[in-house]
C-alpha cells in the first residue's frame, strides 16, 4: 500500500503519507493533526476520516485511542442548508 | 516526575505560546504546561478577528503594537494573517453618531477607522444587500489571523528551540512558601520554579483561589457555527451592529458566524437552538445566497470577562514571582502578540515597554482604577 496513494480524507483531500509526515513531525494528538491538516474539517466532519486516522496514529505511537484527543461530535448531525433556520414558525 | 525550570507557563493557548516565543526572544527558555493540546482552551474557538479600533487608550495601544507583531509573525513563522479589515453595518441614527464618536477618538490616536457610505459597503462585500443600512464604519488596519498557524508554528518552534511544551499535563496547585513562589504541583508531579506565570483563561481564578487571591473574571457563554467553503466572496470581518453578529469568511473559504443570544455565567456552555434560528437568519438577510449554504459545525466556548473588560496583564505585587495573563474578555488572540512581548518584558526587564500595560495589573480593581472608556464596543 503506497502511502502516496492512499486518501484518508476525502473532503479535504489528504493522504496516508501527510498522516504519517505528520507523526514524523511529532504530532501525537488528533487535535493538533486535525488543524494541521484539516481531516475532520470538510462536509463529514470526521465521521469517515478521523477513525482511519486514529488507528494511524495509535500504531505509531503505540497510544491508546482514548490517549488521542479524538475530537468531539458536535452539532449539527449532518450538514444542513441556513434556509432551515430561518422561517419564522420555528423559532425557540 | 521532578523537574526545575526557571519560568513556567501555565496554559498553552496564543497567550502562553507567545509569551513563551517572546522570552526565546531575549534568549530565555521557558516550559509551558498544557493541560489538553495547545490552543485547547479558548484559541482555537475564537472568532480569528485583528483589530486596533477600540475605545480606551490601552486597548489600543495593545493591539497597534500587536498588529506591528502580527506583520513579523507572518514573515517569521509562515502564520496566515491578511488586513482585509473590518466592516461595522449600522442601522440606526443613535449608533451612527456614537460610532462618529469613537472613530474621532480612534482617528487622535492612530487608528485610521472612517464612516463610509452604502456604495462603499457594497464594494467591500459585493453580495450585500443594504437596503435596512444607514451607513458603516470601516477599519482598514483591522484583520484576520490563523489560530491553528499561530499554535501550530510557533508550537514547533519553541520545541526546536529548546523551550519545553508538556501537554496532557495538569496544573494542580501553586506551590509558595512566604517569600514567594516554588513552584507547581502536577497531574505528572511537581514542577520547581521561582517564576510562574498564568496564562490560564477563567481557570487562573480556581488556581488562586486556594492561595486566597480573588481575581475577578467571569466567563460568559459565547457562540459559533462554520459552513461549508466558498471562493472568497468579502474580505472584512462584517460586523451588524443592531444585532450583535459577526461573519468571517476564513482563508480556506468557510464562513464563521457569530451573534449574541442572552447567556448567564458559565465556563460549560450548551448549545442552543435559539443560536442558530438568530444568527442564520442575521445573515440570510444580509446575503440571500447564504440560504442555501451548508452548515458544518457549531461549538461553544466563553470570554474571560473582566468588570472593565480589559485583561490583567503583570506581576501579582503581593507574591514574588507570580504573574498573570488572562481575562482577556474576547479579545485574547488578537492580542497575543503584545501581550507575549509585555509579559516578557515583565519577567525580565520588570517593566512594559507599553506603557499602557502599566494599568492593567491586577491591582486597579482593588484601587478602584479600572479602565475607562469611551463607550463599551465590539
Amino acid at each position: 500500500m503506497d502511502p502516496e496513494k492512499v486518501i484518508v480524507c476525502r473532503c479535504e483531500d489528504v493522504l496516508l503519507s501527510d498522516v504519517l509526515r505528520a507523526i514524523e513531525k511529532g504530532y501525537r494528538d488528533l487535535e493538533s493533526i486535525k488543524r494541521l491538516l484539516r481531516v475532520g474539517m470538510g462536509s463529514c466532519q470526521g465521521r469517515h476520516c478521523l477513525s482511519i486516522i486514529a488507528r494511524v496514529l495509535a500504531k505509531a505511537t503505540s497510544l491508546r485511542i482514548d490517549e488521542l484527543n479524538y475530537p468531539p461530535s458536535r452539532p449539527p448531525l449532518m450538514p444542513i442548508q441556513l434556509k432551515y433556520f430561518v422561517s419564522d414558525e420555528d423559532e425557540e | 516526575m521532578k523537574m526545575k525550570s526557571d519560568i513556567l507557563i501555565v496554559g498553552g493557548g496564543s497567550t502562553g505560546l507567545m509569551i513563551s516565543y517572546y522570552l526565546l526572544k531575549k534568549g530565555v527558555r521557558s516550559t509551558i504546561i498544557e493541560r489538553k493540546y495547545p490552543g485547547s482552551g479558548n484559541t482555537y474557538k475564537c472568532a480569528t478577528g485583528i483589530r486596533a479600533s477600540f475605545t480606551s487608550r490601552e486597548h489600543i495601544a495593545l493591539m497597534k503594537r500587536a498588529i506591528e507583531l502580527w506583520s513579523e509573525l507572518r514573515d517569521e513563522l509562515g502564520v496566515f494573517y491578511e488586513r482585509s479589515g473590518y466592516l461595522w453595518l449600522l442601522s440606526r441614527e443613535e449608533d451612527l453618531k456614537m460610532f462618529k464618536t469613537y472613530v474621532s477618538f480612534q482617528n487622535e490616536l492612530g487608528v485610521p477607522t472612517k464612516v463610509i457610505d452604502l456604495s462603499e459597503v457594497k464594494r467591500l462585500a459585493p453580495t450585500i444587500v443594504t437596503k435596512d443600512l444607514l451607513a458603516a464604519v470601516y477599519d482598514p488596519l483591522a484583520g484576520k489571523a490563523s489560530p491553528f498557524d499561530l499554535i501550530l508554528r510557533s508550537w514547533q518552534l519553541l520545541v526546536e528551540k529548546g523551550c519545553k511544551v508538556l501537554t496532557g499535563v495538569e496544573v494542580k496547585k501553586i506551590l509558595l512558601n512566604k517569600n514567594g513562589v516554588l513552584g507547581v504541583e502536577t497531574s505528572a508531579g511537581s514542577i520547581e520554579s521561582s517564576t510562574v506565570v498564568l496564562a490560564t483563561a477563567y481557570d487562573t481564578v480556581k488556581l488562586l483561589e486556594p492561595l486566597n487571591i480573588s481575581i475577578p473574571i467571569k466567563p460568559v457563554p459565547k457562540h459559533a457555527f462554520i459552513t461549508e467553503a466558498y471562493r472568497d466572496l468579502f474580505k472584512p470581518l462584517i460586523i451588524d451592529w443592531t444585532t450583535s453578529s459577526y461573519i468571517v469568511q476564513t482563508p480556506h473559504g468557510n464562513f464563521l458566524v457569530g451573534s449574541e443570544i442572552s447567556e448567564k455565567y458559565s465556563d460549560k456552555p450548551l448549545s442552543k437552538l435559539k443560536f442558530l434560528h438568530k444568527a442564520s437568519k442575521v445573515w440570510v438577510k444580509y446575503f440571500p445566497w447564504m440560504k442555501e449554504v451548508y452548515l458544518l459545525r457549531y461549538w461553544t466556548g466563553y470570554y474571560d470577562m473582566t468588570p472593565d473588560h480589559h485583561p490583567i496583564i503583570g506581576p501579582l505585587d503581593d507574591l514574588e514571582g507570580l504573574y498573570i495573563a488572562a481575562g482577556f474578555s474576547g479579545h485574547g488572540f488578537m492580542m497575543s502578540p503584545s501581550v507575549g512581548e509585555i509579559m516578557a518584558d515583565w519577567i525580565i526587564e520588570g517593566r512594559p515597554r507599553v506603557s499602557e500595560a502599566l494599568s492593567l495589573s491586577v491591582s486597579r480593581f482593588r484601587k478602584g482604577e479600572l479602565i475607562k472608556e469611551v463607550a463599551v464596543f465590539g
